[in-house]
């Protein structure tokens, strides 16, 4: 039982059974393939088209209901095969009748070449062949210059990138029932790259999509966590880097979609009937620039145009430059332009969850800040239609993607963008009321607090707040951090700053100077007269609070106060350094924020933890250096290091000294030893020299003299006993 | 070298001047020309036949016309024109120059008597 269609073929309807009709399509396409160099060629195939078409008609008259595939093999045996068809240039070989693709890659005739995967010449998988045969040089040149490449890394990539890409001399083949690699339309996740892939290698679909995943997870784990507005960085090292995701997109370009049945059977590697699908050549040139359309479409609503005038430019180009590399080149700038196009999506939709993370992470910071109706309406105006609509967008835009919706998504895309323009109007009335809010200063409001000495020469300035505010290293609590500012009514800011001047008399004071913004003059001083901070002095503790607290009905106008402290000269003052740690990582709301535009506090540098003197002229560290913020720290550390240097080499000044010195020692040692035993010896000759005198004496006198040695010898051999001076 | 391969370039070197023979024998149809040639003994694939038509329609050695069948599309029927015949004057000229000239070459009494009357005069 066959299924049978009408086709209109050559002005006229003919019955044709699917499978013949395939078989049909397959001849002209490998008719045209085969003409494609053919000046006239359009020509050509209608007139081998009619003359098909009037065979048919003679079977119809005959009285066949339908025509088949043997009806259809017989005309095609009767017209032949391109494969028969006697060569017609002289330029080609006639030897490469077999293969006239190979013809035509050959020809250094008229009318561009095709670049082809040389089948019959390879090694791996026939690029470096096809492509000295493309541009007519010797194959082993090509192939030096792969391996050479290879060496760069560069030559890998480009190598298996050609394999896919570029058709094989075997596809333009009649009757290869090779395997080709296609996206699977059918078990698609995005794109059907991956079951693509599992098709041509006969695996399951889950294999290559873990092998990409595998790197986006790991990488995703090394994110770790959704920062806020300080981790953007991460954002877009997210984005950005994870390779699988270039490869997928790449691929998604290069390997079109199975979309007839035949495409699918081919893919899975099923010999379609007598005759394995192929494109002809002309028709994949369209291809190039209808793909580019066509992924243009997907990539997405709001870049669509963008992408249409791109594939727009790469269809022109690939269709202005008839030469094969320019089709090469064209194939470059596509993956390129798409390459960045994708980039583009990726970070605008890592950006909008960044700003969604941030805003969720601001939420509890929202009824201290915003007043009234207006000001909240338009904030969360600006979160919904700025920041989430887009959001929902590409979400959608990506769930129709993978489930492959194809409804009007125009009437769709219109209302996102109008909702963002609303987005945009809620966001700039929003900032714009909130900068408002924050227009007018204060006058400064003045609070002297009473001190009295303090037993000890010295200050300590600390806080009040008895909680250990630990610093929170693990990233995902940092979303927690508002916590420690946070309680139910009331929001604590460590707008807080505190410097030191020289006292006027020989006692300590404080003032505490407070300022606000505000909507008008009036408000931002209405604001600062609200502060409530509080100053005890315990002896020699001077316990300011740890922050200003607002609440709800005063809200955050950027109160802040400047804590003075009037030092006498000669007293000391230091700030406790715990305090200043727990503050310190909270670096938004810093206690040592000295206000830089004000002289009055550039004059006071100090760091917390170091004890400062105050001289005539200022602080100075209590080793007589001015004081100088962070540099105090520093010096600190860095004289300490230093001290440590010295020491070091004074010991190794001295070892070397001392080992000098037992040198020396140990010579004159020696030389002490050997001239005693030079002194020995010549006492021995001597004795000896005694003793013979003696005999001889005894021997010609029979007298013994009784004689000092000692005295003979000062006395018979004076010379003798000059000795050196051991010193 | 094989015998396919000189045998198929040897019949593609005539086989432009068999058609245009053809051809000046009357206005002729692509499938009249497949079935003369045939009689002759002479195979020849339509897919060979048409694209060579084409060429030498684009040489303007052919010209066409139109013709209604009733047995399927109009059909082309080809005639020489002036230049095609001209072309194949000089064709044929050729042609015979070049069968004698075989002829000679291969014809083995003539070559041997030749040498003969060569060597002994």
């Amino acid at each position: 039982m066959k299924q049978v269609i009408n086709i209109n073929f050559q002005g006229r309807v003919v019955p044709i059974e699917t499978t013949a009709f395939e078989i049909l399509k397959n001849y002209t396409d490998s008719l045209s393939r085969h003409f494609a160099n053919e000046e006239g060629k359009e020509e050509i195939i209608n007139d081998i088209e009619s003359r098909i078409g009037e065979l048919f008609q003679e079977r119809i008259t005959k009285g066949a209901t339908c025509i088949t595939d043997d009806d259809v093999n017989a005309i095609i045996n009767s017209i032949g095969r391109p494969e028969d068809f006697e060569p017609m240039d002289d330029a080609q070989p006639a030897a490469a009748a077999s293969s006239s693709y190979q013809q035509q890659s050959n020809t250094t005739s008229t009318g561009h070449k095709r670049l082809f995967r040389n089948e019959n010449d390879k090694v791996l998988g026939g690029v470096c062949s096809g492509l000295a045969n493309y541009f007519n040089i010797d194959v082993v040149i090509a192939r030096i210059i792969f391996v050479v490449l290879l060496f760069s890394g560069v030559g890998f990539l480009t190598y298996i990138i050609m394999w896919i890409a570029v058709p094989s001399t075997a596809s333009a083949e009649i009757g290869g029932t090779r395997k080709k690699l296609f996206r699977d339309p059918d078990e698609k996740m995005i794109a059907g790259v991956c079951s693509g892939i599992g098709n041509y290698f006969g695996i399951n679909p889950w294999i290559p999509r873990v092998l990409f995943l595998l790197p986006f997870l790991s990488f995703l784990s090394r994110w770790g966590h959704w920062g806020g507005f300080w981790d953007f960085g991460d954002v877009i090292r997210f984005t950005f880097s994870p390779t699988s995701l270039i490869v997928y997109i790449i691929l998604w370009i290069v390997i079109p979609e199975a979309v007839t049945t035949s495409e699918k059977l081919e893919m899975k590697g099923e010999k379609v009937d007598m005759h394995s699908i192929k494109n002809s050549v002309m028709e994949e040139m369209k291809g190039v620039g209808k793909k580019a359309e066509k992924f243009g479409k997907e990539a997405s609503g709001v870049i669509n145009e963008k992408a249409k005038v791109v594939a727009g430019d790469v269809q022109n180009f690939s269709r202005r430059s008839s030469g094969g590399l320019g089709n090469v080149i064209a194939m470059i700038a596509k993956i390129f332009a798409y390459f960045i196009i994708g980039c583009v999506c990726l970070g605008i939709f890592g950006m909008l969850i960044a700003l969604i993370v941030g805003a969720v992470k601001l939420y509890p910071l929202k009824d201290y800040l915003l007043d009234g109706n207006w000001q909240n309406a338009s904030a969360w105006g600006t979160l919904f239609f700025f920041i989430i609509i887009p959001f929902i967008g590409i979400l959608i835009w990506l769930i129709r993607k993978i489930t492959n919706t194809k409804s009007n998504s125009r009437m769709l895309r219109l209302t996102f963008i109008s909702l963002w323009i609303v987005g945009w109007v809620c966001i700039v009335f929003f900032i714009s009321s909130i900068d408002r809010e924050f227009s007018r200063k204060s006058n400064l409001q003045d609070q002297e607090v009473n001190i009295t000495n303090p037993k000890a020469n010295k200050l300590i300035v600390t806080t009040s707040s008895t909680l250990e505010r630990t610093s929170k290293r693990n990233r995902w609590s940092r979303f927690e951090s508002f916590d420690e500012f946070l309680d139910e009514d009331t929001l604590t800011i460590q707008n807080i700053k505190v410097g030191f001047i020289k006292s006027p008399d020989d006692s300590f004071h404080v003032r505490v100077l407070k300022e606000a913004r505000g909507l008008s003059r009036e408000s931002a001083n209405a604001n600062a007269s609200k502060i409530y901070f509080n100053v005890k002095q315990l002896d020699s503790l001077l316990v300011l609070d740890d922050g200003i607290t607002i609440n709800k009905n005063d809200k955050f106008r950027n109160q802040n106060v400047m804590v003075t402290v009037y030092v006498p000269v000669g007293k000391q003052i230091r700030v406790n350094g715990d305090y200043f740690r727990k503050i310190y990582f909270n670096s938004m709301f810093n206690i040592n924020d000295y206000d830089r535009d004000n002289d009055f506090y550039d004059d006071n540098k100090w760091q917390s933890g170091v004890d400062y003197i105050m001289k005539e002229d200022g602080l100075y560290t209590l080793d007589g250096r001015k004081a100088d913020g962070w540099n105090d720290r520093e010096d600190r550390r860095r004289n300490s290091k230093n001290n440590r240097n010295n020491t070091y080499r004074y010991d190794k000044i001295q070892d070397s000294l001392e080992r000098r010195q037992d040198s020396i020692e140990k010579r004159n040692q020696q030389r002490v030893d050997s001239i005693e035993k030079r002194n020995e010896r010549v006492k021995d000759s001597l004795d000896n020299l005694l003793e013979k005198e003696k005999n001889k004496l005894e021997n010609s006198n029979g007298v013994i003299l009784n004689t000092d040695p000692g005295n003979l010898s000062a006395n018979v051999m004076p010379g003798v006993m000059i000795l050196p001076d051991i010193n | 070298m094989n015998i396919d391969n000189t045998a198929s370039q040897m019949r593609k070197g005539v086989l432009e001047f068999c058609i245009l023979s053809v051809i000046k024998q009357g206005e002729a149809y692509p499938s009249d020309i497949i079935d003369k040639m045939k009689a002759a003994n002479f195979n020849l694939l339509e897919g060979t036949l048409y694209p060579l038509l084409t060429r030498l329609k684009n040489a303007e050695f052919l010209t066409y016309r139109w013709v209604e069948s009733n047995s399927g599309p109009p059909r082309k029927y080809f005639s020489l024109t002036e230049k095609g015949a001209a072309f194949y004057k000089e064709l044929e000229a050729t042609w015979n120059e070049l069968s004698n000239a075989v002829k000679a070459v291969t014809d083995v009494d003539a070559t041997n008597n030749f040498n003969n009357n060569f060597n002994n005069p």
